[in-house]
């Protein structure tokens, strides 16, 4: 079985993001399971001082640990201020600072929703970029990017009404699949 | 030499003759390891500028065809190349926008490391991160750290023979060969 863990760049209830990634279990090829990694929202502000006085955050270590544990990452994320949202930001900045940092050599795959024609385009190029220097493995392609996603997620259901977009999600987990039994595993 | 030695080419992004860039290419095969081979592509100063009607019949100028055999057969490719206008130089924008359109396309999961030399801080910085971006859309496995920015660049070779002889720059070069060589063994020991 293929462990991956989703981790979502919204700490907002009633997200599109959100609801994209709940819908990921369902629409992974067999063999893959999904899960939610463990929560963001309760990370301090990144500060250096912390980490050097009493510590990593327990749920830091947690999210660490998580990551660590997966085959693969799936970031599902809203773009803030055409960029990565600050909690996900900070989630990865702190992180990052743990010894044997865990996103190295990681399969990454990225998806996110936006009301914009767009559908997040810049922040999957920022996060690619956070990843070059974590060293991740980040899949290429296809990518998901879901434009003027009100018309095609109903935010009441949540769920994904758009039958193409879905079927974009499915390809997309299938090729991270392969990505994943091709490069991925510890070095 | 053993036989599992790589055969990685280096395809550089100048013509200049006397191009850092060019300079620092050359130099890579005495700081390779071991493990790894390295040879100068193809030129792709000849082809001509990208035009669909110039491939409908499906046949596509030799040259390019030889780069895209010259990487297809390769086991990775670093590119070294300047920054234009903050970007990708428009020859070697061209190559890569003619082999892309190869149906087999020859940079599809190949191992590829990044390499720059600029005059200014950032050492071309931002042309890395564009060839990054078009390297994704072609599916390329592109390698991660160390990442070489050689900046201010006309200080770190000779100014009458071009040959690069900053020390530190030819130690992070040396390191970045055997990482990627790391890196090319363990994305194809995979595949």
């Amino acid at each position: 079985m293929t462990n991956v863990i989703a981790i979502c760049g919204s700490l907002r209830k009633g997200s599109y993001n959100r609801i994209v990634m709940n819908a990921l279990p369902r629409l992974a090829p067999e063999g893959m399971q999904i899960k939610e990694s463990p929560p963001i929202s309760e990370f301090p502000l990144y500060n250096a001082d912390i980490q050097n006085s009493t510590g990593f955050p327990a749920p830091v270590q947690a999210l660490a640990e998580a990551i660590r544990a997966a085959d693969g990452v799936i970031f599902n994320s809203p773009e803030y201020n055409f960029g990565i949202p600050a909690p996900l930001k900070n989630a990865i900045d702190w992180v990052s600072r743990v010894p044997n940092q865990p996103f190295v050599g990681k399969p990454i795959a990225l998806q996110s929703a936006s009301p914009g024609p767009l559908g997040g385009g810049r922040v999957q190029y920022d996060l690619r970029r956070a990843m070059v220097f974590l060293d991740a493995l980040t899949l290429n392609k296809p990518e998901i990017f879901i434009g003027n996603c009100a018309q095609r997620i109903d935010e009441k259901t949540g769920k994904i009404t758009d039958e193409q977009t879905i079927g974009f999600i499915k390809q997309q987990l299938a090729a991270f699949a392969k990505f994943i039994a091709s490069y991925g595993g510890k070095n | 030499m053993s036989d599992n030695q790589l055969n990685v080419i280096v395809i550089c992004g100048s013509l200049r003759k006397g191009s850092y860039n060019a300079s620092l290419a050359r130099t890579l095969p005495a700081l390779a390891p071991p493990g790894m081979a390295v040879k100068a592509a193809p030129g792709w100063d000849t082809m001509p500028v990208y035009n669909h009607d110039l491939h409908a019949d499906g046949k596509f100028p030799a040259e390019v065809m030889a780069w895209g055999e010259a990487i297809r057969g390769a086991d990775g490719v670093i590119i070294v190349s300047p920054e234009y206008n903050w970007s990708i130089p428009g020859g070697l924008k061209n190559a890569i926008d003619w082999v892309s359109r190869f149906k087999e396309v020859p940079f599809k999961e190949k191992p590829v490391a990044l390499q720059s030399c600029a005059g200014g801080a950032l050492g071309g910085a931002r042309m890395q991160y564009h060839l990054r971006q078009c390297l994704t859309s072609i599916d390329a496995l592109i390698f991660g750290k160390p990442e070489i920015f050689v900046s201010f660049s006309a200080k770190k070779f000779d100014e009458k023979t071009v040959e690069l002889t900053d020390q530190p720059t030819i130690d992070i070069v040396k390191q970045q060969l055997l990482s990627f060589e790391k890196f090319i063994r363990r994305m194809n020991g995979r595949k």
